[in-house]
Order: C-alpha cells, then structure tokens, then sequence
C-alpha cells in the first residue's frame, strides 16, 4: 500500500511522475462550447500539473477521444456506480493494490500518522471553480464538526482510539492530518469504492448552511419544516458525492450526471475539468458520454446478450456465461474471463451468537464446524455448478496473494466423511434417529437451517448438494430462503442458525491491507455478528468475544495496527492470523475464484483481458481505470 | 213441481243412447310413450346431465384426458422413470432423447441412443452427441430408483427403466441432471391435485356459510356479509407472502403443501358462499320449501335436501371451471417465488427454475412444463363448459 523508506523516521512520498509539458489536444466534444467562449480551451482547464498517466509497461495504449458508453443498471440509485467506476480519489489502488495519489499531488506519510496532502494547484470543480484546501476546510469545520450536521461524529476511520486528529490547512494547496498514533485506515477508506469524503464543494454548499446562507434563502428553503434545524437536511440531501444524484452538486469525476433522478436512463458526461491526461496530451476519459440504462437485474444478461451494453460485469454470473459467448460474434462483444476477487463463491457461517444454546455450544466447538467442513462434497458441487473450474475449498485468501499458502484453502476442508464422523462422535453426539440422523445432547434432532437471500437458484443448488453429502455424517439440513432484509436482521438477533453468503470481500489481500475481515470488527460478519458489534460499538452494544481464539484475532489485528511501517512484523501478523482463521474454520467455504464474464463491447479499447473483480478495493472496474478506457473507431453504432 | 233432476231418469238411458267402452280407463292411452321416450321422460336429472354431456365431444375428450390425468398423478412415482430428486451429474443439461424402435434397420423395440458428453471449452457449454453405436434398450415393469411411495411406502417398481448403464431422459435434465419428465410427472401431483383439494375445502365452507347465510337472513346473513366482504378485500400477494414464510421449514413437503392448499381454499370460498346465498334467498320462498317447513323439517335438511339440488349441477359446474383457476394462481405463486419453494416441485417450481435467459436460448426444454399446464386448463375448461351445458337439462 504504502511504499515506506527505510529511515526510521519514515517518510513516504507518494508522487506521480512529473507533468510533460506536452500540447493538449482539445476535445472534440467540447470544441464548440469553448470556440463560444463558454468555456476555457484545454491548457487553462487543466491544473497545473495535471496527472500523466504513462501507459507503459501496461498493456494498455494511448486512445482517441469520442463514443457514447452503454452500461446496465438494475436500479435508479444505481447512478453512484459512475462514482465507482470513474474512481477518482484522493489515493487510490493501483493494479497491484498500492494506494498512489490520484487527485493529490503528492501525499507525504510520516510514521504512518502523519498524512501531508499536497492539492494540484489550478485544479477545478467541474463547474469550473477552484478545488482547494478551502474545501477540505469547510467540510473539517463547518460539516465534520458541526454538531447538528454530523450528529454521530467524525468517521470511524478518522478517529484513533478516541482521538480526533489535528488538521491544518498550511497553504492554498496543503492540508495535515495528523495523530498522535498509527492511523492505518485513514488513506484506505480514502481510496475505497465507497470512499470517505473529507472535502466538500464549498462554493456551492455554504448556501445550504446556516452559517453562510443568506437568511432569506434559508428561510424559504426551510419553510415548510417547522424545525429551525431543518436546514441540515436540506445540506446533507443535497451534497451527498457518492450518490450522484443532485446533478448540481461539484464533482471531480471523469463523467459527471446530467440527469435528474428518477430516471430509466441516465446520462454522464465528460468532465472538462478531469485532472489526468495520457502521455499525448490527451485529456481523460476518452470516452464523451456513459448512458446508464435501469433494466431489472434478470433481464441484464439477456440485454447483454443482445449487445445492447458496452462494459458489464455487474449482474452476470458464470452460469450466463455459455449464452453469452453465444451471441459474441454477431453481436459484436467480446466475453472476458475475470476473477471473482472474494475468498469464497459459496460460504456457511455458523452462527457463534445464535441464541438457542445448545446450538451455540456446539457451533463454538472447533471440531463441529471442521466436522460440517469435511462433511461437503466440493468437488462435486464444483462439477455441477461450476464446470469443475473455481478453487474448492476454504474461504481464504485467493492463490494469487502474497499471504497465501497452500494449506489455507486445503486444511479441514477435503471430503472426507469418515474423519468427520469421528470428530462428531467425539463430541457426543452419538445417538442417531430411526433414519440414521443424530440427535442433539438435549435429544432434538440434528436438524440445521441453513438461510440464504432468496435471489437466484445458485444458494438453493448449492444447499440441495451439501444437504445430500451431510447425510453421510448424519447432518441433516434445511434450506430456508429469507428476503435479504430479513436474512440479516435474522442473523444479528441470533435467530439463524447457520447462514450462507459469499466468502471475504476480497481475498487477493497484501501485508498492508488492514486484516478487519477476519477477526471479528463487523456487525456485518455473519459468523460473529454480536462480537462484530461490539468491536464497532468500542464496547457500547453487542457482546465481548468469549471464545479465547476469537480474542487472540482481536488482539492480533491490534498488534498489526500498531506495527506501522514494519511490513516484516504485518505480514507475520497476517500470516498467524490467517493459520487462526483456517485452523479454526470460523466460516466454511465452499467453492472460491470463480470466473466472473464481463461483457465489453469489441471495439472497446484498454480493458484488462484478465483482472480481478472485486468491490473493495477494486471498486469493480474502478482500479482499471475505465476513464483510459477508448473505442475504436467511434460513432459507429455497436452492431 | 216436476222432477227436474235429482233421481235420474231410467228412461232416459234408452232416449239418449251413448257408446261407452268397456275397456278400462287407461287417461295416457293417446300420448303413450315409446320405450324410448319413456326412459328419457322418466330419466333424473342427473342421467339427463350426462346424457347431455355426451353429446359435447369435446368436454368428453376433456374429461377422460383429466381422468387419465389423475390417475397417474395416483402412481406418479412409478411412472417417473427416475427419482425426481436423483442427479445424474454426468449428464447435467442433457438434452431430450429420442425413442426409435428400428436399429440399423432391424427391429428391436423401443430405445435410446447413448449420449457422448463433452465440455467446451471456449464457450464452457455442455455439449451431448447422439452416440449411435450405443444402443439402450428400455425396460418396462422393472425395477429402477428406489422412491418412497406417497412418501410411505419404500419402493422400486417403475413402469419404465432405462437401460442397465444407460440413460432415459425422455425429457432431458435440468441444471443438476435431473430427469425433466420425471420431475414433471411427479410435480403434477401437486399441481393437479392443489385445485381439487383447494375447491373441495372452499366448496364446502361456500355452501355451508353461503346457505346459512340465504336461509336465515337477517343478522346471520349481515355478519356473513361484512366478512365475505373483509376477505375479499385483503390484499391476496402480500398474504400469500406472509403465509408461504409463516410455514416452518422443518414441515415435510406434505404438511407444506396441506398447509398452502387449505389457505388457498379458505381465502377462496368467499365467491361461492355469495352465489349459493343469493340462490338461495329466491328458492326458500318456493312452495316446496314452505311445504317442507311446514311438514317440520329442519333448516339442515330443507337446505341439504330441497334447496340445493335446485341448483347442484350450476355448483359443479362452476367449481370444475375454478380448478384451473387455482391450478394458475399456484403456478403462477410459485414462478414468482411465492408459493412453493423446492426441494417441493410443481409446474410452478419448475418454470419458475426455467425463468432466466440460459433456458430460453439454450435449454428449452426446461420450459416443457408449460406444455401440460396449458393442457391440463384447457381440458378443464372444456370440460367446465360442458358439464355448464349440461347443467340444465330441461331446457
């Protein structure tokens, strides 16, 4: 993530190559607006130093401008994956999963709680006006801490064991933010596909804020809340940057919306004022115009089939895959084979905090969740559903990762049902029931329901074939399938014994990703939802762990938070964390690495053919960097 | 005075002389019927019906297609070459094969060419070829998958076998190399018999609260109303919803499929009762019934055995043509993922696995089950029209 120096005051400065000072070649879509004089040629809209993005040693080239993009969403709000996808931020992951400095300049990192961001100067707002410190100013100030605006505090990530870091705004172009102890979440959550904002449009906020409105405007905007606070919503409805809802609102994404919500179609734009440009002078993206169609997510793949998309991968799962290779050649497409990038397809998350406690008892004893892990046929459910081609096994990290080891996705989870059997009966369970179930030590049959969100056939297959392999250990298993509102809030009140879901987010993990998702941090963690709480809440709700290897995780995870700039020490830490993780099988995957299709029109130019498809970090297509992405020979229509 | 009348007259007899025949009075003498016409004037009404019915060929048609129907749905299990549940994972999405009776010319029964299997690569699709040289004879009266017969009794028995070592997917197989044709057959059961069972639940709570309500009236008749009118206008899909996960997971298909049969019957007699009610209101001011009433019979009795045979045979009708109406709404329940949900197959269950782009384009035989639920509602449309003509046969 962060390339450190080996001086033992660490300073790390993250830059990206110095600016050619080539001649810009103007964009054709915007020509005639700046031939108006309604906006300023290229040169004067550009920062100063704006960022080149070299593309060699890539397998990407230099493209032209112009063509409209089509993508697939299934749903109105959908419009913030252009948020995702145009992937402009402060820091963001490179390819290989480093954080370099996108927005920023440069970004000085001193014992790793010490961050110095550096602005470019002369960069804009897509409106044209100047992004400057000012605006990291307003939102510190004037939003962060402002108690009616932001009620709950600052964000997690900025707070480190209760401190509030130290902000200054030294100059036009320069910000710190610094605490007195190792903040390794703050430039992560910076980069994230869903990403921390820590700026705000000050120039187009302030007149939403009681502080700076003119009280006439807030007096009619308030109007018909009776609150006097009311205006709050009225600034927080309207300046949310990840939704990409309020077409007014500043942005410094590559393509900005253009149209109101709600919509069947949406329109983005290009950004005359985006801050990267190629190695020919060039100005990012390439690409004028993303039209974001809403179909219903089951109707996508035949969409996709029909051509009538240029970049999809959301919504598209292997089984598609033989239909849409298809119709490739007649309908112009190309069918990609990307990774998925989480541990698992397929995973079960025994419930450590069901409230039966019978059940509990049994979940928290190692040798029954190994004996439920040996107990799957993966190699079977592997030929079945996935062409025999994804990883059986753990849910870990993913082969291409510099923490794996061969054992992590192999340990405690190969068929074998005789072992399985063992461990069971070890445990004591032994009494059996007339067809040859066990029963529980209280004398209620060995009856598992396992619940999933109803959504696609894959879960119910995948439960119908461990169902018939747990028979042989004596397990027997009921699918239940719930709404997906319902299969959390069941699972975070105890009330769900066994759960299915995918694996990790993301499994192609570095030393210096923070190790959250296996030590229990989120309510979010199926497995341990209460313990997750009580992470989150720092101790307020949930319940403390009780189980002495779950401690160890937490602690660990602590150990690997204070080990700033020592990536020895972290990846050693991770590396034990992850024996932990396997040898414990906290959570029981099945199949993982599964092939992800992504359908990209032939004519489009720069997309990896093999990548990683992963939400966080990745942010989907975001990391690829779909502003380089270009079509050859624009205008044409697809077919 | 004279005599005018009174005593008669013997004379008169010799003044007025008349032929009187001695043959004993017989009042239908001119309007004598035929045999033939005497057994259709003294047929019930219910012979009438059928004779009726037979007359309209294709409700007859119909109702043998039904009957025959039902009667494998009785052995479902044993006409389903397969278990419905068993996975043939060699041969996942395997297409359907042909029965041929003639190899290389020469005659040798009815069977199966084998089928070669191979994955392609490139585009990852399950590709069979018809392998000619294997010949697979199928068996009939044999014994194959072992089932559990009603879910009771342990069995093996099939009507069809595939050959030892060889395949029968008249059908094809679904995802998971299930035997379509197997999973059709025993997926009627459910289908066809979760009409019957759900019309028969709101028949008689239709005739029993609609005739209590026609023949008292008043209060009772109030009551009944306002809460026909309450059901009726519950929002069914959200019900449907809410009822279908209120059933514990750990029920047996069985105890599921009662339990979604009665809330399909009980939501739906609220129609009948009205129709029964509103007969009745103008057959209880018939003489008949005063006559009854005043010959101290009681309601039960009135209702049960002079009111509603008035109108017995409009009732049948009405309920054969709200069986395909129930057998659509649970097919269409559980396409939408509302009714019931595997491992319990149904059409419904089975097309609602069929809903996505693969098996339009790829696999289209998964979309077979239509076949037999659009037969089965014309059939029982046909048939509802009928027995509606047939209903009055006096006219």
């Amino acid at each position: 993530m962060i390339r450190l120096s080996t001086a033992l005051i660490a300073v790390a400065v993250l830059a990206a190559p110095p600016a050619l000072a080539a001649d810009f070649i103007e964009v054709p879509f915007l020509a005639k607006r700046v031939k108006d004089g309604k906006l300023p040629p290229i040169a004067k809209r550009l920062p100063e130093t704006p960022l080149v993005v070299d593309y060699k040693g890539t397998d990407k080239k230099p493209g032209r401008y112009g063509g409209d993009m089509r993508i697939l969403m299934a749903r109105a709000k959908d419009t913030r994956i252009m948020v995702v996808y145009g992937y402009a931020r402060l820091v963001g992951y490179n390819t290989d999963y480093e954080i370099v400095p996108d927005i920023l300049e440069k970004v000085e990192v001193e014992e790793e709680r010490i961050f110095t961001f550096h602005l470019r100067k002369g960069h804009r707002w897509s409106d044209g006006k100047p992004f400057t410190t000012d605006d990291f100013r307003y939102w510190w100030e004037d939003v962060a801490n402002n108690k009616t605006l932001s009620r709950f505090g600052l964000p997690r990530e900025m707070v480190v064991d209760g401190e509030k870091p130290t902000v200054e705004f030294i100059d036009k172009q320069t910000v710190r933010y610094s605490w007195s102890k190792p903040n390794p979440y703050f430039l992560p959550a910076l980069a994230g596909a869903s990403p921390l904002y820590i700026f705000m449009p000050k120039h187009y906020m302030k007149r939403f804020h009681a502080k700076y409105a003119k009280k006439k405007f807030l007096a009619k905007m308030t109007k018909k809340g009776k609150k006097p606070k009311r205006w709050t919503r009225y600034h927080t409805k309207r300046g949310r940057q990840y939704r990409f809802q309020n077409i007014k609102l500043p942005t410094l994404q590559p393509w900005i919306n253009t149209t109101n919500t709600p919509a069947e179609r949406y329109v983005f734009v290009r950004n005359p004022f985006y801050h990267r440009v190629d190695t020919n002078g060039r100005q990012l993206p390439y690409i004028d115009r993303v039209m974001m169609t809403v179909a219903d997510s089951k109707i996508v793949p035949a969409k996709t089939g029909a051509g009538e998309t240029d970049l999809q991968a959301r919504y598209l799962r292997l089984s598609d895959y033989t239909f849409l290779k298809r119709a490739e050649k007649r309908n112009g497409y190309r069918v990609l084979q990307w990774r998925a990038g989480n541990g698992a397809q397929i995973a079960l998350y025994p419930n450590l905090n069901v409230r039966d406690r019978v059940w509990r008892k049994l979940f928290r004893d190692v040798r029954f969740r190994r004996a439920l892990s040996m107990g799957i046929n993966r190699k079977e459910i592997n030929e079945v559903m996935y062409y025999g081609i994804a990883f059986r096994g753990a849910n870990t990290v993913l082969p291409s990762s510099p923490l794996a080891k061969p054992d992590f996705r192999t340990k405690w989870s190969t068929f074998d049902p005789a072992a399985a059997n063992r461990l069971l009966d070890e445990i004591g369970l032994t009494k059996r029931d007339s067809d040859g179930y066990r029963l529980l030590p209280d004398g209620r049959p060995l009856e598992l329901i396992v619940e999933a969100p109803s959504e696609g056939t894959e879960y119910t297959d995948a439960m119908r074939l461990i169902k018939d392999s747990w028979k042989s250990i004596g397990v027997r298993l009921y699918p239940k399938s719930t709404r997906r509102e319902m299969f959390r809030r069941r699972i975070y009140s105890g009330l769900t014994q066994v759960s299915m879901w995918s694996g990790l987010d993301f499994a192609d993990l570095r030393p210096s990703n923070p190790p959250l998702e296996i030590a229990p941090t989120e309510q979010v963690q199926l497995q341990w939802p209460m313990w997750g709480l009580y992470y989150e809440s720092k101790g307020k709700s949930g319940e403390k762990p009780d189980l002495p290897k779950a401690q160890e995780l937490v602690s660990l995870l602590d150990a690997w938070e204070h080990a700033a700039g020592d990536k020895a020490k972290r990846t050693g830490i991770w590396q034990q964390m992850l024996e932990i993780w396997s040898d414990q099988v906290f959570t029981i995957g099945v199949v993982g690495g599964v092939i992800q299709p992504v359908v990209i029109n032939a004519r489009l130019e720069n997309v990896p053919t093999k990548g990683v498809y992963s939400w966080n970090p990745g942010a989907h297509f975001g990391i690829y960097r779909p502003d380089t992405f270009w079509f050859e020979k624009p205008g044409q229509p697809a077919n | 005075m004279t005599d005018t009348g009174g005593t008669p007259d013997p004379n008169r007899k010799a003044a007025n002389p008349r032929y009187i025949s001695s043959a004993p009075f017989d009042p239908q003498s001119v309007e004598a019927l035929t045999p033939e016409q005497e057994r259709y004037y003294l047929a019930s009404q219910w012979k009438l019906m059928w004779w009726k019915l037979t007359r309209h060929k294709v409700a007859l048609i119909a109702g043998a297609f039904l009957l025959a129907q039902y009667l494998v749905v009785l052995i479902a299990e044993m006409v389903a070459p397969y278990n419905m549940s068993e996975r043939h994972t060699d041969h996942i999405y395997a297409p359907p094969q042909a029965v041929r009776v003639f190899h290389d010319g020469k005659f040798v029964g009815p069977f199966v060419y084998g089928l070669k299997y191979n994955l392609n690569q490139e585009t990852l699709r399950r590709e069979y070829t018809v392998d000619t040289t294997k010949v697979h004879r199928i068996r009939f009266f044999c014994s194959g998958d072992k089932y559990e017969f009603w879910g009771l009794i342990p069995m093996s028995f099939h009507l069809v076998c595939p050959d030892k070592g060889g395949t029968f997917f008249l059908l094809g197989t679904d995802r998971m190399g299930r035997d379509m044709f197997s999973r059709i057959t025993v997926g009627a059961r459910i289908s066809l018999t979760i009409g019957f069972f759900g019309v028969l639940i709101s028949f008689i709570l239709g005739i029993v609260i609609g005739g209590l309500a026609g023949y008292y009236g008043g209060w009772v008749d109030n009551i009944v109303q306002r809460i026909i009118e309450v059901m009726r206008s519950f929002p069914v899909l959200p019900l449907w919803m809410a009822l279908s996960a209120a059933l514990p997971v750990t029920w047996s298909p069985l105890l599921v499929y009662f339990g979604i049969t009665l809330i399909l019957g009980l939501l739906d007699w609220t129609g009948l009762a009205r129709a029964v009610r509103s007969k009745l209101f103008s057959l209880r001011e018939e003489d008949f019934a005063t006559a009854a009433q005043l010959m101290g019979a009681k309601p039960a009795r009135i209702i049960g055995r002079h009111l509603l045979p008035s109108f017995m045979s409009h009732l049948i009708a009405s309920a054969t043509l709200s069986i395909p109406a129930m057998i659509l709404g649970e097919t269409a329940l559980s396409f939408l993922g509302l009714g019931l949900r595997p491992p319990i197959t149904s059409w419904g269950v089975l097309l609602s696995e069929a809903q996505n782009i693969n098996a339009v384009a790829l696999y289209p035989w998964l979309m077979l089950p239509v076949v037999p639920v659009v037969l089965t509602v014309l059939a029982f449309n046909f048939l509802g029209d009928g027995l509606r003509d047939a209903a009055d046969p006096y006219k």
